[in-house]
């Protein structure tokens, strides 16, 4: 009987103590499993002493025609290549009322990388075409975007090759030639 | 409307120009003036000066920032003197053949900036015509006349083709013929007549509205028909009958009975072939590639097959020109394979159809776009240049093809494509509805495999309420499809007449 008392008390200890530890792992768990925000892409209300650029992103013009750029924060990036990332990630990204992006909603950047002749390749999700309105206009606002977004803001780039899920491009709808590099062109931003 | 003494004084001051070219003829209400043209560079260029007088428009030169703004009322123009464009106000970007030019004291600009950088400014219309060198300003009726003629022996026919509509009245005053239009002038171009026919010596134009044919020794009487008569052209034809003919007999002026057996059209010897014998139409997108959609559901397949049926029978009417389509039905097609039927068939022209689509519904008009050329292009194109062949094409003769990738084959046709995007700017002006016509050239995945001059000729924005029920109506789709008509006129006739098509851009 004592025994059996005795594995009583041992057996509610056992049971207490993994009660317990079952507690901490559903409370503190969840911590321990995300990794912390700032190791992630860092939203829009990051820590003020996440490091910041200001880059000019483009937008399309209140005539329909042309892109105007807009200065806007961008995290910073180590090197050309995670600063381009950087910047045709906040491209891509959803603009804020009133402005209007060339980009189809739902794309997202794959990857980016630079070559050493100055050219990026902007590889970007399915979405890119799939959610695309088509159109001459469209094509060309939509490419120009990406182009100029990272020739404007990073002088060492001199030509944009866009990607859909790593592969290499016609064109988005039918019209623009994709199969080289686009330099940038002036004529299609407003002054 | 504007003012002639200034112009005499700067004509004057004009006298440093190199070259000094034939004038254009600006024509309104008041009458004819002259606007002096200088070659500069192979360019023909008009000073700023005649311009300013002309159209009272107001000069401005801004050293510190290098330009010049032109005005008229609130609307501007800047130009700089190292660049082929220009800016209008509105954010509108023109693309001029040659940039701003100085010449002493005067600025000069190309005379390609009246129709694409004063017309869209200013107050009423200003249609330049390069082809017979007018520019018609205002309110006044000048149809264009082109004259055809087919000598089969015993008779010369001459057919008058009259733009827009007008029906002539003729009379005979002893040895000539005379063909008064109801006109306030006459944009007449016509080719010299056919060589000792006897029955025809001289034709040409006299002021303000008369067409005068000198009859030769041989003349024995005339006869009128409409053989031909579509879309906004009359078509009017007069045979010429020799004394020596089987119908010399019929009465003299017999009004307009046409022949009861009309005699065929022998081929003129030695007459040379036409540049323009087939075009290709191309219907943009299909099937399964609906191209952009309108907010009241019109689809860019729709729009661009119906117009492309539409032009197709105005060309076959008008001009006689054999025409395929890329797709004649709800097909999609690949991108290569459209411009394979235009090569494989050694088609003379390409036009590919398309309607346009902005992320904002503000964007509105028509635009041209023809092959625009990146740095490592522009080198394959000069290297292309050096290797032709002349291969034989439909309807006999031969024409010179050039052996290159098939990625540039556009590249040495880049000069008359881009021309014949300027002419049907110009012809688009007359459209009713369109809010702005502009050409742009691009790298365009659809014309960089034709091997002829080729435009993707957007007709207006789906993404825009007002020009998709522009682009609905079948008023619409006919004057689209008579502007390219028009146009294609205009190119084959300065083919014809040997004359060099000049750059637009």
């Amino acid at each position: 009987m004592k025994l059996k008392r005795r594995d009583i008390i041992v057996y509610t200890g056992l049971a207490g103590i993994l009660a317990g530890a079952l507690g901490v792992l559903l409370i503190v768990g969840p911590r321990w499993l995300t990794p912390p925000a700032s190791e992630v892409a860092p939203p829009p209300t990051a820590p003020a002493t996440a490091r910041k650029i200001r880059a000019r992103l483009l937008y399309v013009s209140e005539d329909g025609l042309h892109l105007s750029p807009v200065e806007q924060e961008v995290p910073y990036g180590e090197g050309a290549m995670e600063q381009a990332r950087q910047i045709i990630e906040a491209q891509v990204a959803p603009p804020q009322a009133p402005l209007v992006s060339a980009i189809p909603p739902g794309t997202r950047v794959r990857t980016v990388f630079l070559t050493q002749k100055g050219e990026a390749y902007v590889d970007l999700s399915a979405e890119l075409r799939a959610n695309h309105p088509g159109g001459t206009a469209n094509e060309i606002l939509t490419a120009y975007t990406l182009v100029s977004a990272l020739t404007m803001n990073i002088p060492a780039i001199k030509g944009v090759q866009i990607l859909v899920d790593g592969k290499e491009i016609d064109t988005l709808a039918g019209h623009l030639d994709l199969r080289r590099p686009l330099e940038q062109d002036g004529r299609w931003i407003s002054q | 409307m504007y003012l002639l003494g200034p112009l005499l004084l700067a004509s004057a001051v004009s006298g440093q120009a190199p070259t000094t070219g034939a004038s254009l003829t600006i024509l309104s209400r008041e009458g004819r003036r002259p606007l002096p043209v200088v070659d500069v560079q192979g360019h023909q260029m008009a000073g700023l000066d005649d311009l300013s007088n002309l159209f009272q428009l107001t000069i401005r030169e801004d050293s510190a920032a290098n330009a010049v703004t032109v005005s008229y009322k609130t609307r501007t123009v800047v130009l700089t003197p190292d660049q082929s464009l220009a800016s209008m106000s509105g954010g509108r970007l023109i693309s001029l053949p040659a940039p701003l030019t100085r010449q002493g004291r005067r600025w000069l600009v190309p005379v390609e900036f009246i129709s694409r950088a004063l017309a869209p400014m200013y107050d009423t219309r200003v249609e330049f015509r390069p082809a017979s060198r007018l520019v018609v300003v205002g309110d006044v009726r000048v149809p264009r006349i082109t004259a055809q003629y087919e000598d089969s022996g015993g008779t010369l026919r001459i057919t008058f083709e009259i733009t827009p509509k007008a029906a002539p009245v003729i009379t005979q005053d002893q040895n000539r013929l005379l063909l008064r239009v109801e006109a306030d002038a006459l944009d007449a171009l016509f080719p010299p007549p056919p060589s000792q026919n006897g029955v025809m010596t001289a034709i040409r134009a006299v002021e303000p509205n008369t067409i005068v044919i000198e009859l030769g020794p041989r003349f024995a009487s005339y006869r009128t028909s409409t053989p031909v008569s579509s879309g906004a052209a009359a078509a009017i034809a007069i045979d010429l009958v020799t004394t020596a003919a089987p119908v010399a007999a019929a009465p003299v002026a017999s009004v307009p009975e046409p022949p009861a057996v009309p005699a065929t059209p022998l081929p003129v010897f030695g007459a040379p072939r036409p540049s323009i014998r087939t075009i290709v139409i191309d219907a943009g997108h299909g099937g399964d590639d609906p191209g952009v959609k309108g907010a009241s559901g019109l689809t860019e397949k729709d729009v661009t097959l119906a117009v492309a049926r539409r032009l197709r029978s105005t060309i076959e009417n008008r001009l006689g020109i054999r025409v395929l389509m890329t797709r004649d039905d709800d097909a999609r097609i690949d991108a290569d394979a459209r411009v394979s039927m235009a090569n494989n068939n050694k088609a003379d022209l390409f036009v590919s159809l398309h309607a346009n689509g902005s992320p904002r519904p503000s964007a509105r008009g028509a635009a041209i776009f023809s092959l625009g050329l990146d740095k490592v292009e522009e080198d394959a194109r000069r290297q292309s240049q050096a290797n032709r062949e002349v291969l034989p094409v439909y309807g006999g003769g031969s024409r010179e093809f050039s052996l290159v990738e098939w990625e540039l084959a556009q590249a040495s046709h880049i000069e008359e494509s881009t021309a014949f995007a300027a002419l049907v700017e110009q012809r688009l002006k007359d459209t009713a509805g369109l809010a702005a016509v502009s050409i742009v050239t691009a790298p365009m995945r659809s014309l960089a495999g034709a091997n002829m001059p080729a435009i993707s000729f957007e007709m207006g924005y789906l993404s825009n309420p007002e020009d998709e029920k522009l682009l609905r109506s079948a008023e619409f789709q006919n004057g689209i499809a008579l502007a390219v008509t028009d146009a294609i006129v205009a190119l084959r006739d300065r083919l014809d007449h040997g004359q060099a098509v000049p750059a637009a851009q």
